[in-house]
């Protein structure tokens, strides 16, 4: 699926993208059917099963969809987290007043 | 009253030595630092904090709310619990954006969001609430417990209130939040395993899967088997306006932060993750777990309906699910049962102990009284606040009776004309700290009038839930949104540096120009020659 993208920079996995709002779209969707399919599979419904397998398929989509970008979102923000804890600590301790 | 045997003792007794042995076992990482002691050094794997997303959401209150949905509505009740739905859209959106921030507390990302006094006035506000809301959420359940034990053992209710929790609170006191993660993932594989075992019991006592099919057909109850029966578009106690309402309220709440009362205990799980990934992951699938633990707890609640189908007292129908477990388990399985109820309600007091600890000793104790604590200062502060929150959740637990109708009124408040503020400080640069605050004093106000005052004098009917909430996010927004344009945007120096630190989803157009302009962020120009040169 060429539409959906797999290789990321780090600049280009900042930006708020298709693959986002994919992911926005079927997420809550995984849920429902999730919930759904698994009491209505616990009564042996036939439908149940079929609802549960949608879930389990839009579950894995959404993370195909998604992982790579995260990744890419993790690494790159992992270098820079100590300079920013850093910050946040000198702003709870009054050491710099920006506002 | 239920009759116990040695094994089941041995199971508690067991059970109990586990939780404090963890509390124990981690005192030496626990008191290393603030971090540690609220955070776990922020270095947990995804799969640890969501079990504690699933834990702390299944409370001793939580089966008795689930069993009078699915009692009253059927599957269709099911809906009730999607409130939980929010996670959905946050685990990507604000999760990824708070996780971000690094910011300890909702209270002190207000202040990295949001600039000058205002923010500080957001941050004590924030705190304070959260402190209080943290004291009255532990008597709340801790007085669940209560009754509970009352029902099993006899007991006096405080005596189940106070027993299990200060128990807990052990356990938090040595080790902080390590030990509360630690405690909570067992206690996520007990309670899980515990659910289902209890759950499936009651579905062959009620003669099994497709015994209740049949059964619930030939009451002509077959709609109970249905998740989507409503009674009307307006009409009835389920109508689709209701059903359209929280589904909009639970899926796109999770573009804002502070959506639902539960976001400020995730909020700590999602620090505590050791990247973004993880945050997103862990807050994700502990939903996707309760969520279908509601499920499996509702086909059981069919069985009981199925063998008690009339019973009228509301009282008496939330308690399906223990008297499953106390009516239909065998002796020796009495104890693992009520072990798996204290790893439920354990799992939820000890992570609302350290997170109301963490708002006391970050945002109060340092921020305002003590910018020169050490280390070792703030981790002490935080046993000492644990300590008075569990006094405190005593006490508000012991007036519960009286008092539950004005905190559920707090709670819907808190969730109703704040609900767009909420997103639109996370998605507009525009919106100020000002605006922020006017929404939440104009609320308390409006929430009076809509609720109980304009209805008591007949000036409006009385409104069902649902539209309550309408008319209060319309009639919010006439004051903060005219008190944000008529008040400064935050200082752009702040935005820009809240910009290219979270990367904030939604309308931050002169902020994102800015932070190109001083070179801070690639143009689109520049990540498209990029991404062609990939």
């Amino acid at each position: 699926m060429s539409w959906i993208r797999r290789e990321w920079t780090p600049a280009s996995a900042d930006e708020w993208t298709r693959e986002d709002w994919i992911t926005i779209v079927v997420s809550p969707i995984a849920y429902m059917l999730l919930m759904i399919g698994v009491a209505l599979s616990m009564l042996l419904l036939p439908v149940g099963y079929l609802v549960l397998a949608a879930g389990v398929l839009a579950t894995g989509f959404m993370h195909w969809v998604i992982d790579p970008k995260l990744k890419v979102i993790s690494s790159e923000y992992e270098k820079r987290q100590r300079e920013y804890l850093e910050e946040v600590e000198r702003k709870t301790r009054w050491e710099e007043n920006d506002g | 009253m239920a009759a116990f045997g040695f094994l089941d003792w041995l199971w508690i007794v067991l059970y109990l030595f586990i939780m404090i042995g963890a509390g124990i076992l981690f005192y030496r990482l626990g008191k290393r630092s603030e971090s540690d002691f609220f955070l776990a050094a922020r270095g947990l794997p995804w799969w640890l904090p969501a079990a504690s997303v699933y834990a702390t959401h299944t409370a001793t209150d939580t089966p008795m709310w689930v069993s009078g949905v699915i009692y009253r509505h059927g599957l269709a009740g099911l809906w009730y619990s999607f409130f939980a739905g929010w996670c959905a859209i946050s685990a990507f959106v604000s999760t990824r954006i708070f996780r971000r921030s690094v910011a300890y507390t909702q209270a002190e990302w207000n202040t990295i969001r949001f600039s000058g006094l205002g923010a500080e006035l957001l941050r004590g506000w924030m705190s304070g609430w959260q402190v209080f809301m943290s004291m009255f959420i532990l008597g709340w359940v801790g007085v669940a417990m209560g009754k509970v034990c009352h029902y099993v053992f006899d007991w006096p209710v405080w005596f189940g209130l106070v027993f299990f929790s200060s128990l807990c609170a052990v356990y938090v006191m040595a080790a902080g939040y390590w030990g509360v993660i630690m405690a909570d993932f067992l206690q996520g594989v007990i309670a899980f395993a515990v659910i289902l075992l209890v759950s499936i019991w009651g579905v062959v006592a009620a003669g099994g899967p497709g015994a209740i099919v049949e059964k619930l057909t030939a009451m002509g109850e077959a709609s109970r088997l249905n998740p989507f029966t409503f009674t009307g578009w307006f009409t009835g106690d389920f109508p689709i306006a209701w059903f359209a309402t929280m589904i909009f309220i639970a899926v796109l709440g999770g573009f804002g932060m502070g959506t639902s009362i539960d976001w400020y205990v995730e909020a700590q799980r999602i620090q505590s993750a050791r990247t973004v990934r993880d945050a997103s992951y862990s807050i994700w699938w502990g939903t996707a777990l309760v969520l279908m633990r509601n499920s499996i707890w509702a086909v059981a609640i069919l069985g009981f309906y199925v063998l008690y189908p009339n019973i009228s007292a509301t009282a008496d129908y939330e308690m399906a699910w223990f008297r499953i477990g106390f009516d239909f388990l065998p002796v020796g399985m009495l104890g693992f049962f009520f072990a798996g109820i204290v790893a439920i309600h354990i799992s939820t007091i000890s992570a609302v102990l350290n997170l109301g600890a963490m708002y006391f000793t970050r945002d109060l104790y340092l921020h305002y009284w003590k910018r020169d604590a050490t280390e070792q200062q703030l981790v002490w502060v935080g046993r000492i606040a644990t300590l008075v929150l569990l006094l405190g959740s005593f006490f508000y637990g012991l007036i519960m009776e009286e008092i539950t109708s004005w905190l559920i009124f707090a709670l819907w408040i808190m969730a109703a004309g704040i609900w767009l503020p909420n997103i639109l400080q996370v998605i507009w640069w525009r919106f100020n700290a000002w605006g922020y605050l006017s929404s939440w004093i104009a609320n308390l106000g409006l929430s009076w009038l809509v609720v109980w005052v304009l209805p008591s004098f007949g000036v409006i009917p009385e409104l069902p839930d649902y539209q309550q909430f309408w008319a209060l996010m319309m009639l919010g927004a006439l004051i903060y949104l005219p008190i944000t344009f008529l008040t400064k945007p935050d200082d752009m120096d702040h935005l820009v540096r809240y910009y290219v630190m979270s990367r904030p989803i939604g309308f931050w157009g002169p902020v994102r120009r800015e932070a190109e302009r001083r070179g801070l962020l690639m143009t689109a120009r520049d990540a498209m020659a990029e991404r062609e040169a990939l």
